[in-house]
């Protein structure tokens, strides 16, 4: 049995400017019919689910219509798909409605990701997004009344025109919020996007210094908050327990994102919607990005699975180190051995020594862990575990 | 063959005039290979040939023609490399040859390399003859190629044949004169076999081939010959010629030019210039020629010290087919063992490099390539030095020479004030300016050989837009203020990026080597201090700073393939790197140094 979900959404009202998911404007026929799609798919994967923790991401999930949202939460009632101890669905603040929260709340979703990247109007503009600062606090509003108690903030910083002092003032309005949950990316500049033009024609400079200043003040305010770092972009609230996977003994903040924690532990999971990634048995799948195609192949009822990658054991074990190793908690050697049938100590004992003499790492009894440092190198550590 | 129809010529000219295009033209209009094994430049065989579309070794081909008159001829023709590099291969080929093809682009004229060709082959004495070719292009100036030829080179301008090796043009008029005009071999009066050794390569099934041209006797399997020079006596397994693959003959007679296999394991073996004459009744020796030896000498290093087995290995290979190419092993403080090669050039080095990275697949770093300097100690004694790394303590020197050349440089006349200013800039003095006709010059200079290496061909390429062209001879070697210069990386010298130059130089070139190199050294974990000393001086110096963290990005289940991919990427980057103490240094760092 599978016991996590990720369902795509992938509409938005209008591409932000350092966006390259899969996402596309939308019309209302379209997203009509990518529901049925959806269902028929969901329809299909349910035998095969019980489940723990569910993600609707984006794209932004937020843009169904109430009329859309009840034709999915209806099916998944249907499907026997309710119940699960931790469901999310990612939400735009400039399309949440009290009416829609309710509906959410009152079929188990019980948590709600906010894309908010800035509480700075005029980077929100330069972001590309469609919300402004005033929507944010009114949408965080409108979703405590509707009764969720585990609210994420997602925040960007290194964005171009943002320096040290809006950052920090930033920090301290989302901070003040109390949200359960908090995200936080740098800006990358991803090929296709018009950040990434923007940074090749010489329009925007990155700036290394600033971005690490910024991180420093991140990690420093979040804590002070009350928001424990769990993972190197994601802090959490709430005392230590287990991540509810079971048979591991990682230990997280309570409030911490069991979904994604699950993909860092290595975890099977089920993929709907186009350009949903799945990892089922070793095997990762991934459905084509084209909606309309996608729901041609459902229709006709053929799964819309355009790639998929089986990796030889060791590499997939390799993977999953290098992955894992993002969340503070590390690898606790007998959670590794359960997940993955190899021992970190063997296999990987060199470059566990490589990454402490780089001041990268840590290995005790328990486990290997990236200290401060070897958090902010860890794509570089990565590299020395993939196999 | 009967002497009477054989016909033995090289074609020689400037680099890219259509040497090879216009050999592909006489190979198919004779029948030799037929229209469709017809490919452009087909006897540019290496791969490297193909893809820089230059000829790197000679190569010759037997034709048989049936000329105008009815009788059948054969036809011995060499089509030699352009490139300055290799213009020991020309003479080598002349030395076979009764006549020469000299090519001259109709769009170009007269260049360095068809004046320096055209002084070989008349110091041998050989019959040439002039083809003005591509005279298809639009840009084409036939009467400025004609005057070129009786101004420059004392050439009757009305012997020249007019042709188009890309259209076909031309072509019977070059074979009928090829058989008119170019005499048959003639005996040189000793009583028994002479042949002349002038290249040889290595196969892996008949062991060395080598190429030879008869002068006496006859060259047939069975015969107990001997190599003069080195003594050697050997039986003769198989003779031939090619056609242009090798093809068994039952004999090589007076006049004809082919090969020969014996029981010849090494080309070592065999001396380019050797005679073999019969073993019972030897003759005499020919002029045989001047021995080649390299000028440029660089370190190749394996990037992982565990191939160097494997790399010594690939040298020995690729000196089997190109004997100018010499090694032997060295060890470098930074990058632990390796080999010093000699070379001919600048191209010749590049070649080499190329072919071992990919036909033989390593990953290889080549150090900054150095000239023999003679360095006089002050106890008297002399050392030859040709590694920075060895260079004695200035103290300990009286004096260093350095090789020079008589550079000979060809230009349109507006351009003589930039080429004065690029040779003196090249530490080199003008001897004298001949006005070759009324819109170019050749200046004559000598020019030290390490400021010619890197880039001072490109140079007069660019100032002159194409239309200037250069050539040189060695000569000798003049005293020099020569002083070393060392590259550190984070206070370790890397003798790889060492330098000996001249010390009124010495300060631009560590300022220009120290920008380049904190351009191509990646960001580390910790900030790299490049610095350029000489005897201990800091002259310049260039930190990259050091890289203070990864991207904080996301990464949930949907980014995982796609950044592992990335990140092996990157991790099968570093591999390729060389690592000098703790700094990563990529293999693209070793060759742009070359162009600082
Ligand atoms: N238009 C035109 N181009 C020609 C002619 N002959 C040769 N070329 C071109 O000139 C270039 C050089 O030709 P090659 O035959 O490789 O010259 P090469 O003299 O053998 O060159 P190296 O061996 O490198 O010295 C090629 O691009 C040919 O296609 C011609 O008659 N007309
Ligand atoms: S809302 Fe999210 S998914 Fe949509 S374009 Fe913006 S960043 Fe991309
Ligand atoms: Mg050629």
């Amino acid at each position: 049995m599978v016991e996590s979900l990720y369902v795509h959404v992938p509409f938005c009202a209008q591409k932000c400017d350092y966006c390259a998911f899969y996402s596309e404007p939308s019309s209302g026929e379209t997203i009509n019919r990518y529901v049925a799609a959806l269902v028929k798919e969901l329809e299909w994967l349910a035998p095969e689910l019980r489940l723990r923790t569910v993600f609707f991401g984006g794209g932004t999930p937020s843009l169904l219509t109430l009329r859309q949202w009840e034709q999915i939460l209806g099916a998944m009632e249907r499907l026997n798909l309710l119940g699960a101890a931790e469901w999310t669905v990612e939400c735009n603040p400039a399309t949440v409605s009290l009416d829609k929260a309710k509906l959410l709340r009152s079929f188990g979703v019980n948590r709600v990701s906010m894309g908010v990247q800035s509480l700075n109007d005029s980077l929100l503009e330069r972001l590309g997004r469609v919300h402004s600062r005033a929507m944010v606090f009114k949408s965080f509003d409108i979703l405590r009344r509707a009764g969720f108690e585990n609210v994420n903030v997602d925040l960007m910083f290194a964005i171009p025109g943002q320096t040290l002092g809006i950052w920090r003032e930033t920090l301290r309005e989302a901070l003040a919020l109390g949200s359960e949950h908090l995200s936080t990316y740098e800006v990358i500049y991803e090929e296709d996007t018009r950040f990434y033009a923007q940074l090749e024609a010489g329009k925007v400079a990155e700036d290394e210094d600033l971005a690490c200043a910024m991180y420093e003040e991140l990690c420093e305010a979040a804590e002070a908050a009350g928001l424990r770092q769990y993972e190197i972009a994601n802090f959490a609230r709430g005392p230590d327990v287990e991540t509810g996977a079971p048979g591991l003994v990682t230990r997280v903040p309570e409030r911490a994102c069991r979904h994604n924690v699950n993909y860092w532990r290595g975890g099977d999971f089920h993929g709907a919607g186009p350009s949903a990634t799945g990892y089922v048995r070793g095997v990762r799948t991934r459905n084509g990005s084209n909606t309309l195609l996608y729901c041609e192949q459902i229709e006709h009822g053929r799964r819309a699975i355009e790639f998929s990658e089986t990796l030889s054991p060791l590499a997939r074990a390799g993977e999953t180190a290098a992955f894992g190793l993002r969340m503070v908690a590390g690898w606790p050697f007998g959670d590794f051995q359960k997940v993955t049938g190899y021992d970190l100590r063997n296999e990987w004992a060199a470059d566990m020594e490589e990454a402490a003499r780089r001041g990268w790492g840590r290995v005790d009894e328990q486990g290997f862990r990236l200290t401060a440092l070897g958090l902010r190198f860890a794509d570089s550590a990565a590299q020395l575990f993939l196999r | 063959m009967d002497v009477a129809h054989i016909r033995n010529f090289s074609i020689i000219a400037h680099i890219d005039h259509g040497k090879t295009t216009l050999s592909d033209r006489l190979l198919h209009r004779t029948g030799t290979i037929s229209t469709r094994e017809m490919e452009d430049q087909l006897l540019d065989s290496m791969d490297l040939e193909k893809e820089r579309g230059i000829t790197i070794k000679a190569h010759p081909v037997t034709m048989l023609y049936r000329a105008a008159n009815g009788e059948t001829y054969e036809l011995n023709l060499i089509d030699t490399p352009g490139h300055v590099d290799f213009s020991y291969e020309v003479s080598r080929s002349l030395s076979a040859c009764e006549g020469a093809l000299l090519i001259v682009d109709a769009a170009q004229g007269v260049e360095a390399q068809t004046v320096a060709n055209v002084h070989l082959a008349m110091k041998q004495n050989l019959t040439i003859i002039p083809v003005i070719n591509k005279i298809d292009l639009p840009h084409a100036n036939v009467p400025l190629a004609k005057q070129q030829l009786e101004d420059i080179l004392a050439i009757p301008a009305d012997t020249a044949i007019l042709a188009s090796a890309k259209e076909g043009i031309g072509i019977d008029e070059i074979l009928e004169a090829i058989v008119a005009r170019i005499p048959p071999p003639t005996p040189t009066g000793a009583g028994s076999l002479q042949a002349l050794v002038f290249d040889s390569y290595f196969d892996t099934y008949k062991g060395v081939v080598t190429h030879v041209r008869v002068f006496n006797g006859e060259l047939k399997p069975g015969l107990q010959v001997k190599l003069l020079h080195s003594g050697k006596h050997v039986e003769v397994k198989e003779v031939g010629s090619f056609n242009p693959k090798p093809y068994v003959r039952e004999k090589l007679e007076a006049g004809e030019t082919g090969y020969l296999t014996a029981n010849i394991k090494s080309p070592q073996e065999v001396k380019m210039g050797d005679t073999i004459t019969d073993t019972r009744h030897p003759a005499p020796a020919l002029p045989g020629f001047q021995e080649i030896h390299p000028m440029v000498f660089s370190g190749l290093y394996p990037i992982n010290t565990a191939d160097y087995e494997h790399l010594k290995a690939n040298l020995a290979k690729l000196q089997l087919n190109d004997s100018a190419f010499v090694y032997q092993p060295e060890t470098s403080v930074a990058l632990g063992f390796g080999f010093r090669c000699g070379f001919l050039g600048l191209l010749h080095l590049e070649i080499v490099q190329e072919r071992l990275r990919r036909e033989y697949g390593m990953d290889i770093i080549a150090t900054y390539p150095s000239v023999i300097y003679r360095v006089t100690l002050t106890d008297g004694t002399l050392k030859e030095v040709d590694n920075p790394a060895y260079l004695p303590e200035p103290n300990y020197i009286q004096k260093i020479e350095e090789p020079v050349v008589r550079a000979f440089v060809i230009c349109p006349n507006e351009n003589i004030g930039d080429m004065m200013a690029l040779i003196s800039e090249k530490r080199g003095s003008v001897d004298h300016t001949e006005t070759l006709d009324s819109r170019r010059v050749m200046l004559t200079s000598v020019v030290p050989l390490n400021e010619i290496l890197i880039d001072f061909h490109d140079r007069i390429k660019s100032l002159t837009r194409g239309y200037g062209s250069m050539d040189y001879e060695h000569a000798g070697y003049q005293e020099s203020d020569m002083v070393k210069l060392d590259m550190l990386v984070n206070g370790e010298s890397v003798d790889a990026f060492s330098c000996i130059v001249h010390r009124d130089k010495a300060e631009g070139r560590g300022r220009a080597l120290a920008a380049k190199l904190k351009e191509v050294i990646p960001r580390q974990q910790y900030a790299v201090a490049i610095q350029a000393a000489i005897g201990g001086k800091i002259i310049a110096r260039e930190t990259v700073s050091a890289l203070r963290k990864d991207v904080t990005a996301k990464c949930y289940g949907g980014d995982i393939t796609r950044k592992r991919k990335l990140l092996e990427k990157q991790k099968e980057g570093k591999k390729r790197m060389k690592a000098v103490g703790s700094v990563n240094i990529p293999q693209e760092a070793f060759i742009e140094v070359l162009k600082a």
